[in-house]
């Protein structure tokens, strides 16, 4: 165990904004996590808010677990019966839980830029739990950790991210996070859900042609298509969309022999990926809910320590 | 009544004066300027020493919204005037997206009443509304609103989508006299908080194309050739744009282009995504509707001002209070506050040496040329005209601080900016209304 890198963020509201040994050692640091199976208690006396404002049941209770684990007091949100509902302004709600002088604030917002305009307004650490289609770093942190643990690294790897990236804030997070440590990204769209400069997030490649963007690839990750999206303006259907990108036996067979398949869930069979290669030995798909507590355990307990120590060097 | 200014560096764009003297108004019109005009030829003891300031026609402002009527608390008249004269606007165009829209020629009489109050600085001419009720189906009383007072007519922010509407409007427009602006915007493509691009995907923001600027501007110059009418573009914001202007310029069209000040000081990267600065990022008062596009189509519209193709400049001011500005990008309001920047924002373009941009030349784009495409008698200093006139420093830098506008709404994309020139005195009618007299 290390601690020789010193991770100075106050909050974590994207990839964007880290360098590879911040990521290095919140992989590390998660990865002690995993194989320490009785944490110390980091956040013994620590208030943690989980503030939603879309619904999410796994990232609401992975960060709640992770909370509870390092010993922190959770307070559960839930923006259906607040005052958010009766008119009030997030910037007003986020003034009104910082005055109760929460720890730690994880916050998951329907618009792009939503979480780091709240940040600015109090006094805590800030977690990004997934702001409209910009950013959810959490997820791109226990996808990487679930890839490194796997295959031993993630420098070289080539890595296929196949779906609606448009409309992914998942894409742009494990883009960015991958370019950064190495790996080869490949993103595979129609061409109506891929967007414009996303070289710029570190992708090597887009792709129009499934078959084409996952060939030789070790880890394919499929992303959720929102149902409600299909039809009309993006896509002509769901069976057209499933025959193109959906990821069945015979697309996978393009890739390497032993690929990882992923999914961040919740996931639409048949839509985005056939059901049998959702059981199949390489899918990481129940193993990525199971990093995803420990990454948020290092992600709490290495914002925890920079807030005590933002706080010690205030009051001196 | 007669009252001099003297030791005045004046500046005419209509003619290209640019000389140090005065200038001799009498009962509120001028009746003398030039280098003879000194405190001893004036022939009066009403004399202002503009202690070799500038000195140049008011600025006419063709694109102005306030508040009223229907939401006051943006913005009043009073408020914008104040607002105006301390940034030398003389005369402001009132958008009639209000609350009634201003699509009756009872609310153009009614909004030219309300600015003659004493309490408002400076020249109201409303904007008729161009369809009624702003819902882009069934053309306003083109001719009775004139009459009544409405120096132009337009949609105000929502283009028409109607082909066969435009060319009406614009056939039916130029039988009565009537000055058309539209908006050049293809709606149904413009969806997004932020120009398209490279940087808005990143940010996971939704785009507004250039290139509905682009299909909505060739649309409506085809169907002013094809009317044979003149046409005022209400806000470009690309490189692009001007070169269709051009083009349809060289087929006969009489084209007037417009485009805000702050499209020629900002571009997209002004939104932030918080790398230089945590703080800076997701700024919502950089979000205005058309928006803030690359750097080189920002450099292509200075250019334009440069050789003519871009002829009026806007201060398209937009007051936002900050319960529509302070939420997520995309849920904020559109619209930035721009009245006391807009001769700033020239000025200060004008003291940067690389941009070669000549201060008579910008300050056309204020005065004259806002003055002919309405056929205002004004936006020159001549003999004979009203004497609405700014005495700025074209030097004197300062910071713009939102809490020091005199707006109703601080929705400045310039608050925290550094420019240079700064307005000294404001005169309408021959009136001081800002400056030292007026306690400012």
């Amino acid at each position: 165990m290390t601690f020789a890198y010193d991770f100075s963020l106050q909050h974590l509201l994207g990839i964007e904004g880290l360098n590879r040994l911040d990521i290095e050692y919140l992989l590390d640091r998660a990865n002690e996590f995993v194989e320490n199976r009785t944490p110390e208690q980091s956040l013994k006396g620590k208030t943690l808010i989980n503030l939603f404002f879309e619904n999410s049941t796994r990232t609401q209770s992975s960060f709640d677990i992770s909370a509870k684990r390092l010993g922190a007091d959770v307070v559960n949100m839930s923006v259906q019966s607040s005052s958010v509902k009766k008119g009030e302004t997030l910037v007003d709600t986020a003034m009104t839980l910082n005055a109760m002088q929460p720890d730690l604030l994880v916050i998951r917002h329907g618009s792009s830029g939503a979480v780091r305009l709240l940040s600015r307004k109090v006094d805590c650490a800030v977690v990004n739990a997934g702001d409209g289609t910009h950013e959810h770093p959490t997820q791109a942190l226990l996808d990487a950790l679930t890839i490194r643990r796997r295959k031993g690294r993630i420098e070289g790897l080539k890595v296929a991210i196949c779906g609606d990236i448009l409309h992914s804030r998942v894409a742009r997070s494990n883009a960015m996070l991958l370019h950064l440590m190495g790996a080869e990204v490949r993103l595979v769209a129609p061409p109506t859900l891929m967007p414009s400069g996303t070289e710029t997030w570190g992708a090597h490649s887009t792709h129009t042609n499934m078959i084409e963007g996952i060939s030789g690839c070790d880890v394919v990750m499929m992303l959720r298509l929102q149902l409600e999206r299909m039809h009309g303006l993006y896509l002509p259907s769901k069976r057209e969309f499933f025959h193109l990108y959906g990821l069945d036996k015979e697309k996978l067979s393009h890739a390497a022999p032993d690929a990882l398949i992923m999914h961040p869930g919740p996931m639409n069979r048949g839509v985005e990926i056939d059901s049998a290669i959702t059981e199949s030995a390489n899918s990481t798909i129940t193993e990525q809910v199971s990093m995803g507590v420990f990454v948020r355990m290092a992600v709490l307990d290495a914002l925890a320590r920079n807030l005590d120590r933002a706080r010690a060097e205030a009051s001196a | 009544m007669k009252q001099a200014l003297i030791n005045a560096r004046i500046l005419d764009p209509a003619t290209g004066l640019d000389t140090v003297g005065g200038i001799i108004i009498e009962d509120g019109y001028i009746s003398e300027f030039g280098p003879q005009v000194s405190a001893a030829t004036a022939g009066t003891d009403l004399v202002t020493d503009c202690g070799g300031k500038a000195v140049a026609p008011g600025l006419i402002d063709m694109r102005v919204k306030t508040g009223e009527p229907g939401s006051e608390h943006r913005e009043t008249l009073e408020t914008a005037s104040r607002s105006a004269v301390s940034g030398g606007i003389t005369s402001m165009v009132i958008m009639p997206d209000t609350d009634p829209a201003i699509d009756t020629p009872a609310l153009v009489d009614y909004l030219k009443r309300a600015g003659q109050s004493h309490k408002v600085l400076n020249r109201i001419y409303p904007a008729g509304a161009l369809t009624v009720g702003l819902a882009g189906e069934g053309m306003t009383e083109l001719s009775l609103m004139k009459d009544a007072g409405a120096v132009l007519f337009c949609n105000a922010d929502k283009a028409l989508t109607s082909a066969n509407l435009i060319r009406r409007a614009l056939q039916y427009g130029r039988g009565v006299g009537a000055k058309i602006m539209l908006r050049p915007d293809e709606p149904s493509l413009s969806t997004g908080s932020m120009n398209a691009s490279a940087f808005a995907a990143r940010l996971g923001l939704r785009g507004l194309p250039a290139n509905a600027e682009w299909i909505g501007l060739e649309r409506d110059l085809l169907l002013a050739e094809m009317t044979k009418s003149d046409i005022i573009v209400d806000q470009v914001t690309t490189g692009r744009s001007l070169d269709i202007a051009n083009r349809h310029r060289e087929a006969g069209n009489n084209v007037i282009v417009t485009a805000a000040a702050h499209s020629l000081f900002f571009n997209e990267l002004d939104i932030g995504d918080g790398s230089h600065d945590p703080r800076k990022a997701y700024l919502t008062y950089c979000k205005v509707n058309p928006p803030f596009r690359a750097e080189e189509d920002r450099l292509a519209l200075i250019e334009g001002l440069k050789n003519g193709s871009l002829n009026v400049i806007v201060s398209s001011h937009d007051p936002q209070p900050a319960e529509d500005k302070r939420l997520p990008f995309d849920e904020a309001s559109f619209g930035a506050a721009g009245l006391e920047t807009l001769l700033s924002a020239l000025t200060t373009l004008v003291a940067e040496p690389h941009y070669e941009l000549d201060l008579l030349t910008a300050l056309a784009a204020v005065t004259c040329n806002p003055a002919d495409a309405l056929d205002l008698p004004l936006g020159r200093i001549a003999e004979g005209v009203e004497a609405d006139l700014v005495v700025f420093d074209p030097e004197t830098p300062w910071k713009c601080l939102r809490e020091n506008l005199s707006s109703r709404s601080g929705n400045s994309p310039f608050d925290g900016r550094l420019l240079t020139g700064k307005t000294v005195r404001t005169m309408v009618k021959g009136k001081w209304v800002f400056g030292p007299e007026n306690g400012n």
